[in-house]
């Protein structure tokens, strides 16, 4: 169990227990605030905890940091690096700090992360995107067995936030290593991570595949009906409804089985309006960050 | 842990330090116009003042320490400062590198910077004003060594409290070594402080080190061997220093101020 104070905010993190699986995509998500960074900061050595125990690969994060060290790394979404050393020198003053002698390992990351023609180019000269490349090539310049991408494409434009995540897919799927993410992009979460914990105010409030997500919150389905005038408040859930929000002539409803509830949902609705529209889909990771964010 | 690898780790600061001089015109304004126009500015008060030659030197050497000994401590400084103006810090310390990499890496760069410094304003003083200040070479390097290692006290100190104070302590790059200097007799021999800072510069190894060089040009020490007390000092002091470096590291890492220097 982790728990860390800092003196600029109240409580960062409360009793946080959390086992993360080897070789697979880790995702941290929730709000801004909740305590994502903090933890990722704990397990990279970067920060203390005040009290429990944090292993990382089975080392104590606090007496045996320098091995951890060698064995992780950690990119963050704000692409910051030495403003005036180029790439080649960003990465090789990286290289040097893990003791790495041989530059070809720094030449190699250039073209893996699609930078050979910004090779002699100034950080501060780079786009955000190519900066984005970088600061994820210098993750990868130890060869880690873990790493730590803290919002990677945060503020990204989507055709290069997309290639970025391919580009990591493929590196995780190529070293065998595990990741660990935090995003505030369900849909990243979704396409990136095998099991997901959400952390809220601190504390981790689900944990699990996102099948098992659903399982636990025992919504599978949300059905969206679009009617032709707004609903009254007092319109009656039948069983199964675990959730409703509306959005004016919208009303989306989160049940347990779409087949089973579907009709007696729209039996109800069509007593207040017209229905124009209905939509079933599989919960996501959205709508499940959505409740466990209340 | 091989050797190889820790030297690697340590030439990796020299590197970063090395590159960013190059590319930064406002580190060469460091290392050549301030110290050669203090020099001058020096030298020209000196010829008003009419003094004799081995004053003259009394002033230069001051003069010259004072320079080598603000590149030399800077460089020591700049392996925190330019990952706190880049917000990058973590990224440096996320790496398995030791306290002593960073310091000794950074101060190996700083000694090359102070060299450079100290050989145009040695060469500078024969030819601006015809004082040499030439003593033999082995004598000369004891002499510079100490002045390094004054730097890298000077440097740990600023380290320390950047960590401790973030932000707010990167002043003391820029004003540490002229305190010391202040104490440490720049222009004058410490015997004319006050008592108690004479104590505080007795126990600073620079003001050995500036009364050995000027030994040799016929003025007296405080102590009988200021070469050997300078040096004692010297090492002391940096071992004590270097495990308070620690703690501020290790009290920075508590505190989330390596995470808040990256933000």
């Amino acid at each position: 169990m982790i728990y860390k104070s800092l003196r600029s905010e109240k409580v960062a993190l409360k009793g946080v227990n959390l086992k993360i699986p080897k070789g697979k995509i880790y995702g941290l998500l929730g709000p801004n605030g909740a305590g994502k960074t903090t933890l990722i900061s704990i397990m990279a050595t970067l920060l203390k905890q005040t009290r429990g125990k944090v292993e990382v690969l089975g080392f104590d994060s606090i007496k045996e940091a320098r091995e951890i060290r060698k064995r992780i790394n950690i990119a963050s979404g704000n692409p910051n690096l030495i403003w005036s050393l180029t790439v080649y020198e960003n990465l090789r003053y990286y290289a040097m700090l893990y003791g790495i002698r041989d530059r070809s390992v720094v030449e190699r990351l250039i073209d893996t992360f699609e930078l050979r023609e910004f090779r002699d180019v100034e950080f501060n000269r780079l786009s955000t995107g190519n900066k984005q490349k970088l600061i994820l090539a210098r993750a990868f310049v130890n060869d880690p067995e873990l790493v730590f991408l803290d919002e990677p494409t945060k503020g990204l434009d989507p055709p290069v936030a997309k290639r970025l995540r391919e580009k990591i897919l493929e590196m995780q799927k190529d070293l065998g290593i595990s990741i660990v993410l935090t995003t505030h992009y369900m849909s990243e979460a979704e396409m990136m991570c095998e099991r997901v914990a959400f952390i809220n105010r601190g504390e981790i409030v689900a944990e699990g595949t996102k099948k098992e997500l659903k399982g636990l919150l025992k919504m599978r389905d949300k059905i969206t009906i679009e009617t032709d005038s707004e609903i009254p408040h007092q319109i009656s859930l039948p069983d199964g409804v675990y959730m409703m929000e509306r959005d004016g002539k919208s009303l989306s409803f989160y049940v347990d089985d779409a087949e089973k509830r579907l009709w007696e949902i729209a039996s109800e609705v069509a007593k207040f309006g017209r229905i124009k529209n209905i939509a079933v889909k599989e919960v996501d990771l959205e709508d499940i960050f959505n409740e466990l964010a209340k | 842990m091989s050797l190889l690898s820790e030297i690697y780790k340590t030439l990796g600061f020299t590197y970063r330090n090395f590159m960013i001089t190059k590319r930064n015109f406002f580190t060469i304004f460091e290392t050549l116009f301030w110290p050669v126009l203090g020099l001058i500015s020096v030298g020209l008060m000196s010829i008003y003042l009419d003094l004799e030659e081995r004053y003259f030197a009394f002033i230069l050497v001051g003069a010259i320490t004072l320079s080598i000994l603000q590149v030399s401590q800077l460089d020591v400084a700049y392996v925190l400062l330019f990952d706190i103006w880049s917000k990058s810090l973590k990224y440096t310390l996320v790496s398995p590198i030791s306290g002593w990499n960073m310091i000794l890496g950074s101060w190996l760069f700083g000694i090359a910077r102070g060299l450079i410094a100290f050989f145009i304003l040695f060469l500078s003083s024969k030819a601006i004003f015809n004082v040499s200040l030439l003593i033999s070479f082995p004598e000369l390097i004891l002499f510079l060594f100490g002045v390094f290692l004054s730097a890298k006290i000077i440097g740990i100190i600023t380290c320390s409290l950047l960590l401790i104070f973030g932000y707010r302590a990167e002043i003391f790059a820029w004003t540490l070594s002229a305190i010391f200097m202040l104490i440490c007799g720049i222009y004058y021999p410490v015997s004319l402080l006050p008592e108690a800072i004479r104590v505080i510069s007795y126990s600073i190894p620079l003001t050995h080190f500036l009364e050995y060089y000027r030994s040799f040009f016929g003025f007296e020490t405080s102590f009988p061997d200021p070469l050997a007390t300078g040096y004692f000092l010297s090492f002391a002091e940096i071992s004590l220093l270097f495990l308070f470096y620690l703690w501020a590291l290790d009290r920075a890492r508590k505190r989330g101020t390596i995470t808040q220097f990256s933000e």
